[in-house]
Order: C-alpha cells, then sequence, then structure tokens
C-alpha cells in the first residue's frame, strides 16, 4: 500500500501515458429473459469503452435504469443468470499485475476481492448480515487479505475504524442496533480495511440526509486520498458528482455518451444529454423554472436506430436517427458521442441555448 | 439485565394462565362424562358373588375418596388441584388399583425416546438439505431428493407407515414389526437390552422420519432460496467469503428461527405420544395408553396425560421464547 501525496497524487493521474488501472474495452452486457417461450435481450450495457487511471475519483451517472448498476456489476465480476457479457473485456491492472476479469478462474477471482478490488455496495443498509455482530463481518470479508492474525488483526480493524470516526465499540453490536449514518460509515470500513487498489462504490449514499451525506462523501474522499485507490462512484445525484469526482461519465441508455474532467463537464458540457441534466441542477439566485426533459427513456429490449437520444434531442438531424454516434476524442482527456457536436463543436452551444427555457 | 428479568417474569405468568385453563379444560370435559368410576368399579367387583350392602358401603366411601369424588363440586375440584400439584390423578379405572401416574410413566420413556430421537434426527437432517437444496441450486442429487420429498410428502402417514411395515416385516422380514423390545428380552443385560429396544425402534423412527422430513425440507429450501438474493449474502458472494461460510453463518443463521419455533412445537407434542405409530408399531407408549383409556372410559388416566402434554407443550413454547433472542438478536425482551 503506498500512500501518495495529494499533490503527486493528482500529477499522477494527469499523466496521461501511465497504464491506467482499470481498462473497460467495447463491453456489451445483455440481459437474455426468456418470457412466455419469447426469448427478448435487454441491452443494459451496449459498447461501453473506458478507463480509470490511479488514485483517481471517477463518476458514473445517468438517470434510473441507463445501464448504472449492470455496468458496474460486469466491472465486478458479479454475473449472474439472466445477466450475461456478450462481448468485451475487463481489465484491471493492479500492482501485482494484469488482470482481465473474465479470465479468472472463481479462486483467483477470490483472491483478488476485497485486496484489491472491494465494493461498497447499493443499499448499505442491508449489507450487514442481521445476525452476526460486526466484528465477525470483519473477519470474514477481511481476515483471509490481510498478512495480521489475531491481535494484530483486531488492532488493525480498531485503527481504521477510528480513522472513519467510528468508535471500537461498534464491533461489538449488531447491525440493527447502529443509526444509519453510522452503519453506512461501517459498510465503507468494512469495504476499505484492506487497502484495495480499486473501489467500485455504488450509490453508497443515496439512501441518507444531506447532513450524514456530506459526512460520509467527506470520510470515502479522505480514505481515498490516504490509500491512493481509485474509485469508480456512481450516483445519478449530479451535485454529489460535481463535490466529489475527479472525471465523470455520463451514461444514457446503456452507453457512455460523454466523459471528460468534471471541471470541464460542469463548464461546458458539449452533449445534449448531458446539458439537461446539467441545466436541472439547482443553483442559488437561479429562479427560472425548471423544465423536465421530453419523452422517456428508450426500452432497452427494443433499441432504437442510430442515437438512442434522438428522439428526445433538440438538436437531432438525419443521421442521428440512422447511425448510433462513435465515441470520439474532442479534445485531450475529453470524448462525446454526438454527431452534431462532433460535426463543428461551435455550432452546439448557441443551438443549446436556445433550447434551453 | 433489567428489562430481561420484566419480560421473564410476564412470560412466566403467562405460561402460568395458559398452564391452569388448559387443565382446567381437561377437568371440565373429563368430569362431564356420564360415567361414574366408583359405581363402575364396584359393579366390576361385586359381578361375581353377593356382597353386604355394608361392605359395598364402605368400598363406596373409599373409591369416592381415592377417585377424589368426595364432597360438593367445589371441595372436588380444590381437591383435585391439591392432588394435582403432588403429581397424583388417583388410580386408573381400566387397570384398577394401578395409579394413573404410574401407568404414565411406564409409558413415557418409550414415547419420548422414540418422539425425541426421530423429531430431533428429521429436523437435523430435513433442515440441512433443505438448505443445501436451497443454496446449491443447481446439484442434481438435491434436486432429485426435492422431487422425491415433495412426491411423498401428501401421502398419509398411516400408508407410509403400513408400507414400511410390509416392507420389513413381510417382503424382506428383517426388522421386527411389533413391540418395543423382545417378550423374552433379558432386563439385566444393558447392552443387549439397549441394542434390541433400538432395532424395535427402527421401524417406527423411519416411518415418521419419511413422513416428517418433506416439511422441514421444503419449508427451509424456500426460506433459504429467499434468503439468498438478499443484499447481505450478495455482498458476501462478492467480498469472496468461502461458500460454506456464507451458507452456514449469513443463510442458515437467518433462516433457522422459525424452522426452530416449528421444532418446539413439536418437541411439546411429544407428550401427547404419537397415536398412529404407536398403534401400527404396537409400541408401548403414552399414544396407544391414551386410546385404550378413551376406550375404556377411564377418565382419571386421560386427565392425567392431557396434563402431561399441556405442561409439555408450555413448557417446550417458554424455553424457545426465552432462548430466541439468542437465535435473533433482533428480537429483544419486546
Amino acid at each position: 500500500m503506498t500512500l501518495l501525496h495529494p499533490a503527486a497524487a493528482s500529477a499522477a493521474a494527469e499523466d496521461d501515458a501511465a497504464i491506467p488501472l482499470l481498462s473497460v474495452d467495447r463491453l456489451k452486457a445483455y440481459y437474455r429473459l426468456k418470457l412466455f417461450g419469447i426469448d427478448r435481450e435487454v441491452r443494459a450495457v451496449d459498447d461501453v469503452t473506458f478507463a480509470i487511471g490511479r488514485n483517481e475519483i471517477y463518476g458514473l451517472a445517468g438517470e434510473s435504469s441507463s445501464g448504472k448498476s449492470t455496468l458496474i456489476k460486469t466491472i465486478a465480476g458479479a454475473i449472474r443468470p439472466p445477466l450475461a457479457v456478450e462481448t468485451g473485456s475487463v481489465c484491471f491492472n493492479f500492482s501485482d499485475g494484469t488482470r482481465d476479469i473474465y479470465r479468472l478462474t472463481p479462486r483467483e477471482l477470490g483472491e483478488i476481492r476485497w485486496k484489491r478490488l472491494s465494493y461498497i455496495m447499493q443499499g448499505s443498509m442491508s449489507v450487514l448480515n442481521p445476525v452476526r455482530r460486526i466484528r465477525h463481518s470483519f473477519t470474514d470479508f477481511a481476515l483471509p487479505h490481510v498478512p495480521e492474525k489475531g491481535a494484530a488483526f483486531a488492532e488493525r480493524i480498531g485503527r481504521h475504524l477510528e480513522r472513519l470516526h467510528l468508535e471500537r465499540s461498534v464491533l461489538d453490536a449488531y447491525p440493527h442496533e447502529l443509526s444509519g449514518g453510522m452503519r453506512q460509515r461501517v459498510a465503507i470500513a468494512l469495504a476499505t480495511v484492506c487497502g484495495p487498489e480499486f473501489i467500485i462504490a455504488d450509490e453508497p449514499t443515496t439512501a441518507l440526509d444531506v447532513i450524514v451525506q456530506k459526512g460520509v462523501l467527506a470520510m470515502l474522499r479522505g480514505i481515498q486520498r490516504e490509500l491512493g485507490s481509485s474509485v469508480l462512484f456512481v450516483t445519478h445525484d449530479m451535485a454529489v458528482h460535481a463535490n466529489l469526482t475527479d472525471r465523470l461519465g455520463i451514461m444514457y441508455a446503456g452507453r457512455l455518451v460523454e466523459e471528460g474532467r468534471t471541471r470541464d463537464l460542469f463548464r461546458q458540457p458539449l452533449h445534449p444529454y448531458t446539458r439537461h441534466l446539467i441545466s436541472s441542477l439547482p443553483q442559488i439566485g437561479d429562479d427560472t423554472p425548471k423544465k423536465g426533459l421530453e419523452g422517456s427513456p428508450p426500452n432497452l429490449a427494443a433499441p432504437l436506430s442510430g442515437c438512442r437520444f434522438h428522439p428526445r434531442c433538440p438538436l437531432a438531424i438525419d443521421i442521428c436517427r440512422r447511425e448510433a454516434p462513435p465515441m470520439v476524442a474532442v479534445a485531450p482527456g475529453r470524448r462525446v458521442a454526438c454527431h452534431v457536436v462532433t460535426a463543428s463543436p461551435d455550432a452546439v452551444a448557441p443551438a443549446m441555448e436556445e433550447v434551453r427555457p | 439485565m433489567k428489562p430481561y428479568l420484566t419480560y421473564l417474569s410476564k412470560r412466566l405468568l403467562q405460561f402460568a394462565v395458559v398452564v391452569f385453563v388448559g387443565i382446567n379444560i381437561a377437568y371440565v370435559v373429563t368430569h362431564s362424562t356420564p360415567i361414574n368410576p366408583v359405581e363402575q368399579t364396584i359393579s366390576a367387583a361385586t359381578a361375581y358373588g353377593s356382597t353386604s350392602p355394608e361392605a359395598i358401603e364402605m368400598m363406596r366411601r373409599s373409591l369416592s375418596e381415592l377417585y377424589g369424588l368426595e364432597g360438593s363440586p367445589w371441595q372436588q375440584y380444590l381437591s383435585f388441584w391439591q392432588r394435582v400439584l403432588v403429581g397424583d390423578f388417583g388410580p386408573s379405572l381400566s387397570a384398577f388399583p394401578t395409579p394413573v401416574s404410574e401407568l404414565i410413566l411406564r409409558a413415557l420413556p418409550w414415547t419420548v425416546g422414540l418422539l425425541l430421537v426421530s423429531t430431533l434426527l428429521t429436523w437435523f437432517l430435513g433442515n440441512l438439505l433443505g438448505g443445501l437444496a436451497g443454496y446449491y441450486r443447481e446439484n442434481r442429487v438435491l434436486r432429485a431428493f426435492g422431487v422425491v420429498t415433495a412426491g411423498l410428502h401428501p401421502v398419509p402417514y398411516y400408508v407410509v407407515a403400513f408400507v414400511m411395515l410390509l416392507a420389513f416385516g413381510y417382503l424382506w422380514p428383517i426388522l421386527p414389526i411389533s413391540g418395543g423390545a423382545s417378550m423374552a428380552a433379558d432386563r439385566t443385560d444393558v447392552v443387549g437390552f439397549a441394542l434390541d429396544v433400538v432395532i424395535h425402534s427402527i421401524l417406527p423412527v423411519l416411518s415418521l422420519m419419511a413422513a416428517g422430513i418433506g416439511g422441514w425440507f421444503m419449508g427451509m429450501r424456500s426460506l433459504v432460496s429467499n434468503i439468498v438474493t438478499e443484499d447481505y449474502v450478495t455482498y458476501a458472494e462478492l467480498a469472496g467469503v468461502r461458500r460454506g461460510k456464507i451458507l452456514r453463518h449469513y443463510v442458515m443463521r437467518n433462516a433457522i428461527g422459525p424452522q426452530v419455533t416449528g421444532l418446539a412445537l413439536q418437541l411439546g407434542a411429544i407428550f401427547n405420544g404419537a397415536i398412529i405409530t404407536e398403534q401400527v408399531f404396537g409400541y408401548p407408549g403414552i399414544g396407544s395408553l391414551l386410546i385404550s383409556a378413551v376406550h375404556a372410559g377411564d377418565y382419571s388416566l386421560v386427565l392425567g396425560i392431557t396434563t402431561i402434554s399441556i405442561l409439555g407443550v408450555s413448557t417446550m413454547v417458554l424455553l424457545i421464547d426465552l432462548l430466541y433472542p439468542l437465535i435473533d438478536p433482533r428480537v429483544e425482551a419486546a
């Protein structure tokens, strides 16, 4: 475990030449359902390519049913029928070697879990076994992955809990004896106690009120800096992304539509969908009425031809209905999948101003 | 600790009320039968020859005392409770003058031994296999077992019992078909006698297990298949916790609660005896005793057996309620 200075860390993140810690390459994951003898496939993740560097927090945003959760399930290697990976690869470049997660035996996968790849699950309120003391959960999850045993192991857990402002006495509690915020912090402690290189966080703060949420996010950020881990942070809450993530990917209907540094993305969103997401955020002093995006997300079981956003897009032109736009790098570290934007990036901003309320 | 003591005292009070009401109902029901045990005994004793009226009168008085039928109904009721508290239910009518308590004590070890072993074995095996079948859903052997159980489960117990009797008593006669032990068993040879008892119990135990295992198996399987979809199980799997550990501490541990309650009720019911089993296999237990008591109108024996089962069921339910916080920490002194 290397502890990087924050300044050095951000320098490393900006170094494009570094091999990314996670590379997802043309990943397609479909749900194959059989209803009344009719086969249906739901294309929840359709041709997604992206990479996450060391020591960065990568945010994944998108509305419900945009395929966020499916994408992280496939990245975590938690694939259970009816979900199946069609093509593509997920490669982790850990400090002790590169691993393609779909080429690992269950045993090898079990070895990297928690030690290198850890997971904070959606609905952290219910991830703790209700009939097991917190201490035993730590033993089950972490003991096989750390060198310490016995008293040294207990000491490691105790110190880690204190780092997250939890008292050591929570170890003797059952989950139902803790408050929601404490349970959330215990879940984060459980996921980070082995010092993993990569942490997947799936909406870990969605169920918490904003005050507790702020504390938990600050804690997550702190522990990430301390461990030098990378985090893939998934939530539909754009405000959380703005405050926490270094880079941001926007998903729409199973596809990545835009990606860039969070700062740039908020300052100058390119994809029409991203624009709508960001303009929907409330701002102090802004008293213009907020307008919802017309229409609804497409049915992923019967995907549209062309760009999946075109029925709701104010900029849609003929080619958008016919051809799916590829992800194109429009600037260093900035990619977008939109025919209109890549044809003439300058034309977009004024056109969007017109459709904005 | 204090809330637990409050809970304990409340629960003990509830226990006492249930037992009291139960025994009262049994008392009222048995005492409303038209049988007068005193007259029955006298007519049996005087059927073969004449007895002087004075002797009959003396007999009537001492019998009334024995059966607790002296004085007004209220006095009878009070003396009934005085005697129940020391475990005295009077003499049996059908086996006069043997006391009821002696008859019950003679039958109880047979029934408790038979039913305790079969109930515990059935519960353990059924839950173990059901838990495994719910967790390892792709396992062919467990699936096949599930199909067989689902087919056998609706078959009435007496059919199962008779089929086993035919199979192992006549078609392939390797096991004794009747009785708790051999008639000529030498009871001074402890090991030999124990072996003899075990051999005699194999058929009844097997038949009880065959009939009872399906319920536990299917119940546990469906409990487990619900629990494996819970977040904490998925999460433990994601964390690479060993499957055996997940099965024991995450899945089974959460599923076992309702099954333990079911077991407690069955264990309590042991004192009712297994009427059909004991009849079919000629087993000398409480069930047989109860049936013959009912046929003979022996109401003090019926009352004695009923009291024992009321106590048995209530005690088991009480015990399980007091032990439940150990199984599920969320259930506390509430």
